[in-house]
Parts: C-alpha cells; structure tokens; sequence
C-alpha cells in the first residue's frame, strides 16, 4: 500500500496520498518539487494541497489552508510529503518490499 | 558572464517519466486508471506479476521443446535422417531470461566447473601418490 497521511480534522477524516495523476496535475501548474526545500514556505501548503487530490479532491483550498495551520510539526511534514509526493517515480523502478512504512500522522488538538 | 556554464540539459519531468512507461505497463495489464489514479505501488507488484508470467511460458517452451527433441531423437533413426552419432543432449533446464536467474545460472556454472577443476586435480594428485606430509622446505 503506498505511503499516506491520516488525520481527523473537524470531525472528518482524512487521507492524503500521491497518485501519478495528482504530480502529473501539480507539475502542470509549474510545481517543482526539488524547490520545496528552497522556498519551503510558499511550495510546502501547495505540496500539502496537493495530497488531497487523490482521495479529497473537492475541498476547497482555504479549508486546507486552515488545516496546514493547524498541524504540528511541519518541519516533518515537509520530509513525509516529499518521500509521499516521490513514491509514484519510485514505484516504476524499486522492487516490492514487505513492510511499506505506511505513516500514521497524529493531530494532537 | 556563467550562463554558459549551465548545463542545457534538463532532468525529465516526473510527468515525462510516466507518460513514457505507461504503454509498457497497459501491456502487462494494467488499466489507465490503475496506473494513473491507483495506489502508487501497484506498478511493483504487475511488474513481478510479469516476470512469474515471463518464468512460466519460458518452463512451457522447455517441455515443449523437450516434446520435440524426444520425438525427433525417437523418429530420426526409422528416416535415417542423421549419422550413426549421439545427438546433443537437450538443457537440462530452461535458458535464464531475469537478470537474477542469468545471474544465478552463472554462479552456478562457476561453482560446477571448480567443483570438476577440484576433483581432477584430486585424482591427479591420487595418482601421484604424495607422501602424507609435504615439508614445505623441500
């Protein structure tokens, strides 16, 4: 199973995940993920924005945006989101492994 | 000044890259949306579904090609359509086609020719009766 992030946020769950459609959609809008370390604090919420198109594609981007505030630890989240935002190029040429490392995010509000 | 530095060529978009391995996996099965929109990993796991696939058709073709040289070694002699000579035996087993097993295959050949280095040079040294001890100074 590929790598995703789990949170509960206002009551609703939610699963953020990368799939080859969603990079192909962030790198049409001009995203360059080699940059997010340059400019971490423009790219990381349009990163974060990104995962939600996978399996949340209708929320709307000032919910997310309140979301991202709210989290903790963003100095991971910028690591997690890069290895998430990775794992589709990944996939084409690594081998299957046995434990996948999903990773379990927890909100502590 | 320093622009001519930089190198001109730039590295493919990820986009690129799976625009560019998408019909090899549409041939071994997977469909537009499992590719595209799927879980992420599923690409590993058509691809090791591939080399199984690739295995069996590859031990398929063997017997049959065994079939077949059974049958011309059983029918060649009624013909007189070789020599009086033995033909070449058939593999033992089917050609190595992964990297692993071309790998494998190759270690194992290595290991089998020291193995009959090994015992020739034993019988040989059998036949040269050596004393049981060698003082290394003589």
């Amino acid at each position: 199973m590929a790598k995703q992030i789990r949170f509960t946020y206002d009551g609703v769950d939610y699963t953020l995940e990368f799939t080859r459609k969603s990079v192909e959609r962030m790198e049409n809008t001009g995203f360059i993920i080699s940059e997010v370390f340059e400019k971490p604090m423009t790219l990381l919420p349009t990163l974060f924005a990104g995962a939600f198109w996978a399996h949340h594609r209708f929320v709307k981007r000032d919910v997310i945006d309140k979301i991202y505030d709210s989290l903790p630890n963003k100095q991971d989240l910028i690591g997690k989101l890069a290895e998430m935002y990775n794992e589709p190029i990944a996939a084409l040429i690594d081998e299957p492994e046995a434990d996948e490392g999903n990773v379990e995010w927890e909100a502590n509000w | 000044m320093g622009s001519e530095l930089v190198n001109p060529v730039s590295l493919p978009t990820y986009t690129e890259i799976f625009n560019r391995q998408f019909p090899f996996y549409l041939s071994i099965g997977m469909t537009y949306d499992q590719y595209w929109n799927d879980d992420c990993l599923l690409t590993k796991y058509y691809r090791e579904a591939q080399e199984i696939r690739n295995d069996r058709k590859n031990q398929e073709l063997w017997l049959q090609g065994l079939y077949i040289y059974d049958a011309l070694t059983k029918v060649a002699p009624a013909l007189h359509a070789m020599k009086p000579q033995r033909p070449s035996p058939y593999p033992e087993k089917p050609y190595p086609i992964t990297k692993e097993a071309i790998e494998r295959d190759k270690e194992e050949r290595e290991k089998a020719q020291r193995e009959k280095a090994k015992a020739v040079f034993t019988a040989w040294a059998a036949r040269l009766n050596l004393p049981e001890e060698v003082n290394a100074n003589e």
